[in-house]
């Protein structure tokens, strides 16, 4: 008897439409507009992309280029380390945030600025400040001890980590407000059941807390997590790929081989980030498509 | 105004029958009300007449049209929903032009007729307030007045007095009837709620998974249910039914209780049957059969008490003010003239 | 001070423990932003957290085109601006209709449509980058504003299309049927039911695509090339490439390019925070 209830319900809608061929008609005709841009500006450059990509020797060629393993070892540091390490910080932060003060819905309003504002000029703003002759840092440091600082992204490790926290920077307070939707879900009073029941702080996060979040936080983490793969300003905004080309991550060395103009190449590079794409992205279109 | 014929129609949900070929005769100006548990189906058939539901078989009659294959907008009906589906972005006066708008009414013509449905509703002083603005009742009144606007030849209500609390419920169903007896207006009306049922309807259709279990005026439900469905589910506190077997001299209960009846059926002595009778029909007497008071429920008005024989519970509902203790004996005895006796197979009502 | 005012007064200094440094962080590069715009040339790289005499003077010489570097700073702005306001109504556009078919009229095929547009949501645009530079090639757009807008149209429509839909699935679709036993057609019901409900999303997804195109580096840099064609963030970029580049300039012009967005932002906060972080997971 419930199903029919259920039923009732949901096709209340889908069943009335099914005769009148106008409603019909509209529902195709309305999803024209998105379905065309999808064949020309999706379907199309995808298949040429692969097509482009179809050559064997350059995956051979590719495999061969120490930049590109090194741009592969690169991502993998990005997304394992800098992804986890942001995401683990905007779940603490989160937590800071749903703190009912005035000053602090203050801030939440200036933090949320790095996302607003366009990364160009923001990374550059880094850039600059990290320059080793002029820049803000090496300034305040020979100020402070009368040397040199050091030259920072001349240096590939130190080049990789201020590009994973410029990224880190711009794309924090995204996932922060995203988080802290997620505890604001959260029933205050089972944080007070549970301080009744005697549990302190640690405890009322890991048996309330983590398990309301858990299943939004990886989410977030797995979402995060592709669209970092993608995040193609942090890089190249900062280091642009160098010193020597050891900064690449696999974003930006698509575009290296485009301007090399070695487009098989670049879409090789592509087509060999999909091992790692593509398994996040089902993993996200089965859980948000339910 | 126009009679409404509902025959032998079916409805399928994919391979799921959920209607079983439902007829329903409705006269001009009447008010039926479609009753039954959830899941019943009543809805269903009501979107069917609305014409959100398309018909897997069977007809549908408005007036003289069948209107099986008609969209909703020809077949002049008007429809209020439970949760009054009032468009928020839209004041009152807004709402209930709606309609009209869309069919491009001349403008005096439309606020004529709002101004004439909202003074039915006493809605006249709200007409520039968004829905967001008016409490539930005043809701439902602009839901109902959006359907006088449209004078449609009949008025489709499903639920629609659901989502009120109590006591505005009570008020609003005096409302509803009132207006349909100042209108006049052929009215098909869903509930889940027998109260309801008996209160405002000309006639009562109990339906209970995809088939009408009775129909009839509210009253004659109640003297002559059917069958131990409809038994149960018309009236309140429900019927009191008791399993046992007609004997020469009454109905002796599984647990040996022995219960008066008017006339015995002819044949039926010694077969299984089931006793039936309403709580406000049994009676304090000093010859009655020794019960035992489990819990008493006193209203002011009346009382209700829930009694013990062995395994069989009654409830009984007195008008007089009596408080006994719980674990006291008090003896009863159903009125015979107004007691009901049901099949115990087919669990249909044995005539007498 | 009892010992219950102690405790509060050491959480308020915990909170401040963390909220001032989160304040530094966020700040800092933003204000050394702001620093270098005031900042006359000279002292711009004297590493001082205030200039001993700020000016105006970056901002006249930007607003002037007075640099040949900035040449067309006015045609590169309205070249964002352009392309910006185009790329978010053609994406609201494309994304109302296709989530009102979707979510209302359950149009035939509507789900596969919408997992399509989610799947293309979830592939990183910097990976579509390259064949779309290659197919706007072919399709003779290349060097055109058009290509960057229907690219950008492209890239912000899955999720616009996504973000309403969930929102339009909360509407009750009681008002539907309301609708159609009123004798609304599915074109009234659209534009006198749907859309004036859908205004905060609408709102906040055209804001959506209309800061995503503005913000937009990759692709304006691969598919514009003219100095009268690209974006002021190419144009920024292309100082990059020059042994002389005019720091504090491009400081100011960035300053200002980074204040529509933050303006918009701050005047749309209601409906984008709860609009878009609530779109992002469906938890």
């Amino acid at each position: 008897m419930n199903d029919i209830a259920v039923y009732e319900a949901d096709l209340a809608t889908k069943r009335v439409r099914r005769r009148w061929s106008a409603w019909e008609v509209w529902g195709v005709a309305l999803l024209v507009p998105y379905v065309l841009v999808f064949l020309l500006f999706v379907i199309y450059p995808v298949a040429y992309g692969f097509w482009l990509a179809r050559d064997p020797q350059a995956y051979v060629a590719l495999f061969e280029d120490p930049i590109f393993v090194r741009a592969v070892f690169n991502t993998l540091v990005f997304i394992l380390v800098g992804v986890n390490l942001k995401m683990m910080i905007a779940l603490l932060l989160s937590g800071f945030f749903v703190h009912e003060r005035l000053w602090i819905r203050w801030l939440s309003v200036l933090f949320i600025l790095p996302w607003a504002v366009p990364s160009i000029p923001t990374i550059l703003s880094l850039r600059f400040m990290l320059n080793p002759e002029w820049g803000l840092v090496n300034q305040l440091i020979f100020r402070l001890t009368a040397e040199d600082g050091p030259n920072w992204l001349n240096d590939p490790s130190l080049g990789l980590t201020f590009a994973i926290l410029v990224h880190i920077w711009k794309s924090l307070p995204f996932w922060t407000l995203v988080l802290v939707s997620g505890r604001l879900a959260i029933s205050r009073d089972l944080y007070e059941a549970a301080a009744v029941d005697g549990a302190g702080r640690i405890q009322q996060f890991r048996f309330i807390t983590w398990p309301s979040m858990s299943t939004l936080y990886i989410t977030c983490l797995l979402l995060s997590m592709i669209w970092t793969l993608g995040d193609f300003n942090s890089v190249y905004l900062l280091t642009g790929g160098g010193p020597a080309d050891l900064t690449h991550v696999l974003a930006t060395l698509g575009i290296r081989y485009l301007r090399l103009d070695a487009v098989n190449l670049s879409m090789a590079t592509i087509v060999s980030a999909m091992p790692i794409v593509l398994p996040l992205v089902y993993f996200m279109m089965k859980r948000l498509s339910r | 105004m126009a009679e409404v014929e509902i025959r032998e129609v079916r409805k399928s949900f994919g391979r799921l029958e959920v209607l079983h070929g439902v007829s329903i005769g409705i006269q001009d100006g009447e008010f039926v009300i479609l009753v039954g548990p959830s899941g019943c189906g009543k809805s269903t058939l009501l979107r069917m007449v609305a014409g959100l539901e398309d018909i897997t078989r069977g007809e549908i009659r408005i007036g003289t049209r069948v209107v099986n294959d008609m969209p909703p907008k020809e077949r002049d009906i008007a429809m209020v929903f439970q949760n009054y589906a009032l468009y928020p972005h839209m004041t009152v006066a807004e709402n209930m032009a709606f309609s009209m708008r869309l069919r491009r009414a001349r403008q005096a013509e439309i606020d004529t007729r709002v101004k004439r449905a909202a003074e039915i509703l006493g809605l006249s002083a709200l007409l520039d307030r968004h829905p967001r603005e008016l409490s539930g009742g005043q809701r439902q009144r602009v839901a109902m007045g959006r359907a006088i606007v449209r004078d449609p030849q009949v008025f489709l209500f499903d639920e629609p007095l659901s989502n009120l609390d109590a006591k505005l419920r009570v008020a609003m169903r005096a409302e509803i009837k009132e207006l349909h007896q100042r209108l006049g207006t052929t009215t098909i009306y869903v509930t889940h709620d027998q109260v309801e049922a008996m209160t405002m309807a000309d006639r009562i259709v109990v339906m209970r998974d995809g088939v009408v279990e009775q129909m009839g005026a509210p009253l004659e439900l109640y003297d002559q249910p059917d069958n131990i469905f409809v038994a149960g589910f018309i009236g309140s506190p429900a019927m009191n039914l008791l399993a046992g077997q007609v004997e020469a001299d009454g109905f002796r209960t599984e647990g040996g209780l022995k219960l008066p009846i008017e006339r015995v059926p002819a044949g039926w002595i010694g077969r299984r049957a089931l006793y039936g009778v309403r709580p406000e029909h049994i009676e304090l007497r000093d010859d009655g059969v020794p019960v035992e008071v489990l819990v008493v429920e006193p209203t002011g008005s009346e009382t209700l008490i829930m009694v013990r024989n062995g395994a069989a519970q009654l409830g009984c509902l007195f008008r007089s003010r009596i408080l006994p203790q719980p674990g006291e004996t008090i003896r009863i005895a159903p009125n015979p003239a107004l007691v009901h006796l049901f099949d115990a197979e087919t669990e249909r009502r044995l005539v007498h | 001070m009892t010992r219950r005012r102690l405790q509060a007064v050491a959480n308020e200094a915990k909170l401040l423990l963390i909220g001032i440094p989160v304040l530094l962080w966020t700040l800092l590069p933003i204000y050394h932003l702001f620093l270098f715009a005031i900042s006359p040339k000279q002292s711009a790289f004297s590493g001082n957290l205030w200039p001993e005499e700020p000016t105006l003077r970056n901002f006249e010489i930007v607003l002037s085109q007075q640099h040949y570097f900035l040449t067309h700073f006015w045609q590169q702005l309205g070249n964002s601006i352009l392309i910006a306001v185009a790329t978010g109504v053609i994406t609201l556009f494309i994304a109302t209709t296709a989530a009102f078919a979707i979510s209302r009229l359950r149009a035939r095929g509507g789900r596969l449509v919408m997992n399509l547009a989610l799947f293309t949501y979830f592939i990183p645009a910097a990976f579509l980058a390259v064949p779309m530079y290659r197919t706007m090639g072919l399709y003779g757009l290349l060097n055109s504003r058009w290509a960057l807008i229907l690219a950008m149209v492209t890239v912000a429509s899955p999720y616009a299309i996504w973000v309403l839909k969930q929102a339009s699935d909360k509407l009750p679709y009681e008002l539907d049927e309301a609708a159609i036993v009123d004798g609304a057609s599915p074109m009234q019901l659209f534009r006198l039911v749907y859309l004036p409900l859908m205004m905060p999303s609408l709102v906040a997804v055209g804001t959506y695509a209309l800061l995503l195109a503005w913000n937009e580096y990759l692709y304006a840099f691969l598919l514009l090339s003219r100095d009268t064609d690209i974006t002021l963030p190419v144009a920024l970029g292309n100082f990059l490439a020059a042994d002389d580049s005019p720091w504090e300039l491009l400081m100011t012009t960035g300053f200002i390019y980074a204040l529509p967005p933050a303006a918009i932002y701050y005047a749309f906060r209601r409906y984008m925070v709860a609009g878009l972080t609530a779109g992002a997971v469906k938890s």
